[in-house]
């Protein structure tokens, strides 16, 4: 009797070594630039720059269809290594969330954030993201609905405002890449 | 050394690890780090910084030159002040800026530390019991590399700055400057970190790693 194998119809991507490393610096820039914006400047939402910035860059410069996720679950790692663990496994959440709608975008829109409109549009997405984030965190603490829902609202539009900040200065670096061969 | 090995070759036959307390440190920077983003008042800050000192004689198991990472706090003040300054434009802003400096000091100096003392065989080996090994090897590589990686920013930095490009602090509270950080400090930036990144990709390569599907070797031990 032949031996059936098994073989699965769709594979993960390989993920060279290089890239991996790239990504994990994106990761740990967005943790470290974050940890700068932690400077009281009042604004809602600009530690959001930073995040989507080099979250997108990742998933921009590198062909891997989650390189958004790996360098969100990387940069949450680091973020509780490097101080953020008081908000829990939730920063880990918030990393994860923005780097979903990054990789989820990436597929479903055109050109790989080259374009300035569908680059801008995945920024404001990935950081609106946050008010679910936010959410479900004052959700958890027993927070009332009501002020819970507007609260977040206001965070998430000040969270998408930089994403989608983040969102159009990326396609100008991306260029740049592209011009010096340094990405395809 | 021929008296260690026995005895170390034991202790991993009995199925234990040897990360010289890695584990237990990674353990003690993350609080002190979490401690620094709860500290506000001064006294608070204080007595971290205390504690930071014993702690730091500890991660090296003796003294320790900090004047890589006083350098670090001097830039970050500087730049930290700047911006209050520009915000605030009073003593009381400045003085909430520099607060806020020691503070970011506080929650980074373990970390760094740690990155500088601890061998990068124990951390992975700690992260691998929370996380995949490639994961691991990644993430303790790129904290191992970071701080190479800034430094080679903080130059290109300043050459561009001598070459007149208009991103010193002052210059960038205008966003229509932004545009020349992005042109002569992120992309440069970028193509350091890919090149960085190639360089240790082929160096790994270069020690077989990812030839077994598991990690057959432990530097160090």
């Amino acid at each position: 009797m032949a031996r059936r194998i098994f073989k699965p119809r769709w594979q993960l991507p390989h993920l060279s070594l290089k890239d991996a490393l790239f990504i994990g610096f994106c990761a740990l820039f967005a943790v470290l630039v974050r940890v700068f914006f932690r400077i009281k400047l009042r604004i809602s939402g600009r530690s959001m720059l930073p995040t989507v910035f080099f979250l997108m860059l990742a998933r921009g410069s590198v062909s891997y269809p989650f390189a958004a996720i790996f360098a969100g679950l990387l940069a949450g790692s680091a973020a509780m290594f490097v101080g953020f663990a008081k908000q829990g496994p939730m920063v880990l959440l918030q990393y994860f969330l923005v780097a979903a709608v990054i990789d989820g975008l990436a597929l479903l829109l055109p050109g790989r954030f080259r374009h300035p409109v569908w680059s801008g549009l995945t920024g404001a997405l990935a950081g609106f993201s946050k008010f679910f984030s936010d959410y479900a965190r004052n959700f958890l603490i027993g927070m009332d609905a009501t002020v819970n829902l507007q609260l977040s609202l206001i965070e998430g539009a000040g969270a998408a405002l930089f994403g989608l900040l983040a969102g159009l200065l990326l396609p100008v670096v991306l260029r740049r890449l592209r011009a010096y061969g340094v990405i395809v | 050394m021929g008296s260690r090995m026995p005895a170390a070759q034991g202790r991993l036959a009995q199925g234990g690890t040897r990360d010289d307390g890695i584990g237990r440190r990674m353990i003690v920077v993350m609080v002190l780090s979490c401690l620094a983003f709860l500290a506000r008042r001064v006294e608070l800050l204080l007595l971290l910084t205390g504690i930071n000192a014993v702690a730091i004689f500890w991660l090296h198991r003796g003294p320790l030159s900090l004047r890589r990472e006083m350098r670090t706090f001097a830039w970050q003040t500087a730049i930290i002040l700047g911006l209050h300054l520009f915000r605030f434009r009073t003593m009381a802003g400045l003085w909430l800026g520099f607060k806020v400096s020691w503070q970011l000091f506080l929650a980074l100096l373990p970390g760094m530390v740690f990155a500088r003392t601890a061998s990068q065989s124990g951390i992975v080996r700690v992260l691998t019991r929370v996380m995949p090994g490639r994961a691991a090897f990644v993430l303790s590589t790129c904290m191992r590399f970071i701080p190479r990686l800034l430094g080679e920013i903080k130059n290109i930095y300043e050459g561009q700055v001598l070459r007149g490009a208009r991103i010193l602090p002052r210059d960038l509270v205008r966003p229509w400057h932004w545009a020349d950080l992005l042109h002569c400090v992120v992309v440069p930036a970028v193509v350091q970190g890919m090149a960085l990144a190639g360089h240790i990709a082929l160096a790994a390569r270069a020690r077989g790693f990812e030839r077994f599907p598991r990690r057959t070797c432990w530097p160090g031990e």
